[in-house]
């Protein structure tokens, strides 16, 4: 026999047959090495309450279903070995929640359908090019290795909903795509075989591209190690590149970016008339004042650095990189 | 009432690729995908290794070739008409699929890259790294959101109904409201999958490949063909079964015992590790019962695939995932250490019997994919063939279930199988409880390893058969604890189950009458093939509550049975 230690899953339950909120119920079993969240689960289904509901299919992390929180963290149930975890956060006890930003339809199960509406609305498909597709079946497209490498990670999405469970800019903008969906456009736009290619960052920054707050929440908990934070960023410069400028999030961008090539420093004294113009002056105008009175405020004028000859010839470089 | 023109019974690969392929012959039909699990949920999304088709882009290949090794592959008792239309039209299929937008890992020269895989004589294996189920199932459920396919996600199909003539639409349960709801429809496809899970303690497959859909076609008067058949793919993981990709060998991967021999060289001198698969899993089998096995201490017996050889690069390019789940369930990383695996159920070659074009007795009625028998493998699937069949024929009858619907009417639908199946189902929550479900379906997959599993034999077929029928009668006495209707999965799991034992009762009863040894049907009494009495496939149909089992001819086109060596 394994060995086995006793641990306390204190498993959100929610039944809105019955249930105003949900409240946790704790389950003490044995656990013995080498046993996921998901086998634990089902173990409690099968023999202590049949009535306990969450989702599971393919056990071997590829369909998604199973997505959970545990002690606050979005998982795949069938990878989380509860040893892990206990040795992890120093308990006994792990807490089993459902994902967040979504509606619980009992338990641990989930309604994903807004997350789907989402989806279907980015055109989340191949809308094939003439130009590179062969129009009969008789010839494949030709892809090079080093073509398939710009996007062939952000193929791994696996609909897991973790990523947008936990994305605070799902949280407060509606509007907001959300992580795996812009996974799923910059997937596209840099696909060659698309016809939209690029112009698929005009579909992220209808759906609010630029209210992503970069906090990395979603790479950070990716069970398959993707990082929609860098779709994110690759579409906003696809959508500068297309002309989608007038606003402040690519206004910022752009005058960091002049700010820093033109003299090699940072001008942050500026950045709020470059980004918002003069609404954005007097937001911050609280701000600057308190600068001003503490003696910390920048000032409108940067020198440029000492080599800024240099400096430049390193942009130059790295760009021809990109 | 719903009503759909074209209603297609699950969402993996065949099911997508149905929807599709039915809406794009006739846009303005009402096509609708019902799946107990959201779409991308499928288990065509577990295949890893990939696709098979005789592209040419590694070596000169040929769909005859092809052919040629899927009928050997199945031990001659594929039907020859259908292997030969689906290696025939697997190249354009798969660059339909690419031209989707399909990521297949590509060669320096930008076209398709292809793999070996057992039992084929050229490297003819189309892959995504080793997520090529996945990328599938995402690409074919993009294009089926661009072209506007209905989704009923997470509804339970509980019966199929009828008219004897024609097909009239079927019954499933909403599981969010836990409605029990009609569709009505001109055309049903079947496409659920596999039911290697009546193993349900050591199998590859997820949780809901119970054969729901044949199970259902079962009792709905459609007959079965080829139950016996179920092939043990010979890599699962030590503790779970969960599959590790036959991809593995194809890149080079070693098979190894317990006195460090590469034993595959007494079972298949050429092929090795790449032999077929029922011939790699007896062999694993035999050095483990042979006492050339290791044995851990949880009483897990197993052999070793060896990696390390092939180097870190090739293992993080090729089989990133493999490695990722070999650290993830098993503690073990493939750069450093051997992965201990075993022989898992995993894939069922028998199921609702259908011919060339997928259709069934019943008009209107198709059946694609795992659950249906056509029969292109046999006796044995190979490697890199099941996706292939899968969107074949999930293409084959969308197109033709399109083309049904368009010149047909809604059959009349009988409100009193409405009425039937709610009395049925509500029974359940009135049962007397006396048996508890985890223990029965234990129960049902150790009669079936012991009995029905890689090798098999008449005394314990016989004594297998009375079990299963003991654990049917005890099958009545489960009762659905939960008495919700919101997401009741006591309720689904119920019913899967009930599912299973009549698929186990029909495997067993074909398996215990296959007096001869073909593909993965094993048998250690009769060890050789006999085409004299047995180049046939066998058909179970239900009749008046009894199961009758007969038989019909293989179609043999050019290919004569020979005997099969690798």
């Amino acid at each position: 026999m394994a060995e086995a230690k006793k641990v306390i899953l204190r498993i959100s339950r929610f039944n809105p047959e019955f249930d105003e909120k949900p409240h946790f119920q704790d389950f003490e079993i044995e656990i013995p090495k080498g046993m996921t969240v998901l086998e634990a689960l089902y173990f409690i289904k099968e023999n202590i309450d049949p009535t306990l509901t969450f989702r599971g299919f393919c056990r071997s992390a590829i369909c998604g279903s199973c997505s959970v929180k545990v002690n606050g963290h979005p998982k795949l149930a069938c990878k989380t070995q509860i040893w892990q975890e206990i040795e992890r956060f120093g308990t006994n006890i792990l807490k089993i929640e459902p994902l967040g930003n979504m509606k619980v339809i009992r338990d641990l199960a989930v309604d994903f359908s807004e997350a789907e509406e989402k989806l279907k609305k980015v055109k989340p498909y191949l809308i094939p090019d003439p130009e590179v597709i062969p129009d009969t079946n008789d010839e494949e497209s030709i892809v090079y290795p080093e073509e398939m490498e710009k996007f062939d990670k952000f193929t791994d999405c696996i609909l897991c909903g973790t990523c947008y469970s936990m994305c605070p800019a799902v949280m407060f903008i509606d509007d907001y795509a959300g992580p795996f969906q812009f996974g799923r456009i910059f997937r596209f736009a840099e696909d060659p075989r698309d016809g939209l290619k690029k112009e698929r960052s005009k579909i992220a920054y209808a759906f609010e591209l630029w209210k992503c707050i970069r906090c990395e929440r979603c790479a950070d908990i990716c069970p398959k190690h993707i990082h929609p934070v860098e779709a994110v960023t690759h579409l906003r410069a696809m959508s500068i590149e297309k002309g989608l400028t007038l606003n402040p999030g690519a206004r910022h961008a752009i005058a960091f970016y002049k700010s820093v090539t033109s003299t090699g420093m940072l001008n942050e004294a500026i950045l709020p008339i470059m980004s918002k113009g003069i609404k954005g002056v007097l937001e911050n105008m609280p701000v600057a004042l308190s600068f001003l009175l503490k003696g910390k405020m920048p000032p409108p004028i940067v020198k440029p650095i000492e080599d800024i000859e240099g400096f430049k010839k390193v942009v130059s470089l790295s760009a021809e990189v990109e | 009432m719903l009503q759909l023109d074209v209603a297609i019974i699950g969402a993996g690969g065949a099911g997508l690729y149905a929807a599709l392929s039915a809406i794009k012959k006739n846009p303005s039909l009402r096509v609708g995908v019902i799946t107990k699990v959201f779409p991308t949920r499928s288990h065509t999304g577990a295949a890893q290794g990939g696709v098979n088709a005789a592209l040419s882009n590694v070596a000169e290949d040929s769909p005859e070739k092809h052919t040629y090794d899927t009928i050997k592959g199945s031990d001659f008792l594929a039907d020859q008409d259908a292997v030969e239309l689906m290696c025939h039209i697997a190249p354009k299929i798969i660059r339909e699929m690419e031209h989707m937008g399909l990521p297949f890992s590509r060669l320096e020269n930008g076209k398709i890259a292809q793999r070996p895989f057992g039992g084929a004589s050229f490297p003819r294996t189309c892959y995504a790294a080793d997520k090529t189920g996945h990328v599938m199932l995402q690409t074919l459920y993009e294009q089926c959101i661009r072209r506007n396919v209905k989704f009923f996600n997470e509804w339970f199909v509980t019966a199929l109904v009828h008219d004897e003539q024609k097909v009239c639409g079927l019954i499933a349960i909403d599981m969010k409201s836990g409605k029990i709801e009609v569709i009505r429809a001109k055309a049903v496809i079947l496409a659920t999958g596999g039911h290697a899970r009546i193993y349900w303690r050591r199998t590859s497959n997820a949780l809901g490949c119970t054969g729901d859909g044949t199970a259902i076609a079962l009792k709905a008067g459609v007959p079965l063909k080829d139950m016996e058949f179920v092939q043990f793919h010979p890599t699962g993981l030590r503790r779970t079964g969960i599959l590790v990709t036959e991809g593995a060998r194809g890149e080079g991967g070693y098979l190894i015992n317990k006195d460090g021999e590469r034993f595959m060289k007494r079972y298949a001198p050429e092929k090795m590790e790449l032999a077929p698969r029922d011939l790699v899993s007896r062999a694993i089998e035999t050095e483990i019962a042979e006492g050339r096995g290791f044995r851990d201490n949880e009483g897990n017996e197993f052999v070793y695939l060896d990696l390390r050889h092939l180097g870190k690069k090739k293992i993080m390019e090729r089989l990133p995932q493999i490695r990722e789940l070999a650290i993830d369930f098993e503690g073990i990383d493939p750069i450093e250490e051997p992965i201990p695996i075993r022989p898992t159920a995993h894939y069922c070659m028998g199921g609702v019997d259908t011919d060339i074009d997928g259709k069934t007795i019943i008009d209107g009625l198709f059946a694609a994919g795992e659950c249906a028998c056509v029969s292109v493998h046999g006796a044995n699937r190979l490697g890199g063939n099941s996706l292939l069949d899968i969107v074949v024929f999930g293409k084959i009858t969308g197109e033709l279930a399109s083309e049904y619907a368009t010149s047909s009417q809604l059959s009349e639908f009988p409100i009193s199988a409405l009425k039937d199946e709610r009395q049925k189902i509500e029974s359940l929550f009135e049962k007397d409880g006396k048996e508890k479900l985890a223990d029965l379906r234990n129960k049902l997959s150790d009669i079936l390893t012991y009995g029905a599993g890689i090798f098999r034999e008449e005394g314990r077929l016989k004594e297998a058969l009375d079990k299963v029928k003991e654990i049917k009668e005890r099958a009545q006495h489960l009762k659905v604890e939960d008495l919700s209707y919101t997401f009741n999965t006591n309720l689904q799991q119920t019913l899967e189950f009930l599912n299973m034992v009549e698929l186990a009762e029909v495997t067993v009863m074909t398996a215990l009458e296959r007096r001869e040894s073909r593909g993965a049907h094993y048998r250690v009494d009769y060890p050789k093939r006999d085409d004299k009495n047995f180049l046939k496939h066998s058909i179970v149909t239900l009749e008046n509550g009894e199961y009758k089992l007969s038989y019909k001819p293989v179609n043999i086109t050019k290919y004569k049975p020979e005997e099969r060596k690798y």
